[in-house]
């Protein structure tokens, strides 16, 4: 028995696809091969994947409070890789260290 | 004298079982403690002090601070002189503050990151004992890594505001520690910014490594093995379990090694390195990696950046 599936809409990027309740929002992103979100470490650690989700309900595992506070957390504001859809999600990209990282890099290369 | 070589290093997880998992399945790290914290103690069956790695309960990722093992006594006092008297503040922890280790020095580089160094930490030996030894010990798990070889530090770099901590960094090892360039990365329009260092005390290209960010943090802590098909093999034990890679297999142009980049369940990098590289010495010319050939230096084959090398760390 396949296990039940919700349509994931990334508002930025207008890319639709189906998680199914077992699987992480980032991971079945990147498994089919979309790109609206920053994929990073897939471990709540690193930030990049930070997005609000705008419609929508979803389970939430331990997330870096680094980069996510309590307080954005009851906002809906979650890390794309901890997440598991309990109905068809809206997201849109917060960014986080993820833009601020974008916007300096590449200036010398490395940095 | 002086510093010997990478102590260990204490990390923060997000969720205890999960690391456990992961550092004893993936990499075949073995348990050797516990303590009232809840921080987990473990090593590598070819390494004999009691622990190389302390993970930590915590809320957020990233490292905790980074110990190295010198040589006698003695030189924690030499050592702590001349830290203090390069300006920073050194603090004398006495034996057991360090778990199962003895009295031990603590400060902050440059870059802000804690670094501790130690001359004592209760041993257990390698798994495979000191007499007629077998190669290898039986029952290991996953990769069977060897032991904790380094780590890679960000450090905070920002030419135009004259920040550099990398190269502040590479100057207090040298001058403090007695630590030895073994490759650095150069760039901006004149190629002088030093916006990554490799830095060795052992014979192998680095011990430490430093690389230019926005933000300091943790890049990655690598465990050894012994070759590239030790390297494959642990590849094909990430992939049965699922474990997030970074970059597959690939050879370093810098330090020569052979590499594989992935994450811990909370999103610290690891890297499962192989090859000693070349040999090391205090009188070896320093290489140097010009900016349009750093990502050859860094991943050779393909000579673009993969993965999320520079953006993505804890």
């Amino acid at each position: 028995m396949s296990e039940r599936a919700h349509t994931v809409t990334i508002t930025d990027t207008d890319e639709s696809f189906r998680c199914g309740e077992g699987t992480v929002v980032l991971k079945a992103m990147v498994t089919l091969g979309y790109r609206g979100v920053t994929s990073g470490c897939h471990g709540g650690g690193c930030g990049v994947c930070k997005v609000r989700v705008d419609e929508g309900s979803y389970d939430a595992a331990v997330m870096s409070r680094a980069h996510v506070s309590e307080a954005e957390e009851r906002d809906r504001v979650v890390l794309a890789c901890r997440i598991k859809p309990r109905s068809d999600l809206r997201l849109s990209v917060v960014g986080g260290i993820g833009k601020v990282i974008a916007r300096q890099q590449k200036k010398f290369g490395l940095v | 004298m002086g510093v010997m070589r990478i102590g260990h290093i204490n990390i923060r997880v997000l969720d205890m079982d999960a690391a456990l998992a992961h550092y004893e399945g993936v990499l075949g790290l073995t348990r050797t403690a516990k303590d009232d914290a809840g921080n987990v103690y473990l090593k590598g069956w070819d390494e004999w002090d009691k622990y190389s790695l302390i993970l930590t309960q915590s809320d957020k990722a990233g490292m905790i601070n980074i110990a190295y093992k010198v040589e006698n006594d003695a030189d924690l006092d030499a050592l702590g002189k001349r830290i203090r008297d390069y300006g920073i503040t050194v603090d004398d922890l006495p034996e057991g503050a360090v778990p199962f280790c003895g009295r031990a020095i603590r400060f902050n580089l440059p870059s802000g990151h804690e670094m501790v160094l130690y001359a004592q930490k209760e041993m257990l030996g390698k798994a495979v004992g000191v007499t007629n030894p077998e190669p290898w010990p039986d029952g290991l798990k996953g990769a069977g890594v060897h032991w904790l070889d380094h780590a890679l530090l960000m450090c905070e770099l920002d030419p135009e505001k004259g920040i550099n901590k990398v190269a502040e960094n590479t100057t207090f090892m040298r001058e403090c520690l007695d630590f030895y360039l073994s490759e650095q990365v150069l760039v901006g329009p004149d190629g002088d910014i030093q916006a990554a260092t490799w830095m060795f005390r052992t014979s192998t290209p680095h011990d430490i490594a430093f690389v230019g960010g926005p933000v300091m943090g943790l890049h990655h802590l690598a465990f050894y093995l012994d070759d590239w098909s030790a390297v494959l093999k642990a590849a094909d034990v990430m992939a049965k379990r699922q474990v997030k890679v970074d970059v597959t297999p690939q050879r370093h142009g810098i330090t020569r090694g052979s590499t594989i980049y992935f994450f811990d369940p909370s999103g610290n990098r690891n890297e499962t390195f192989a090859g000693l590289g070349y040999l090391a010495q205090p009188d070896m010319p320093p290489i140097t990696w010009t900016e349009e050939n750093l990502w050859r230096g860094i991943f050779y084959h393909t000579g673009e950046e993969a993965g999320k090398f520079t953006t993505v760390y804890t």
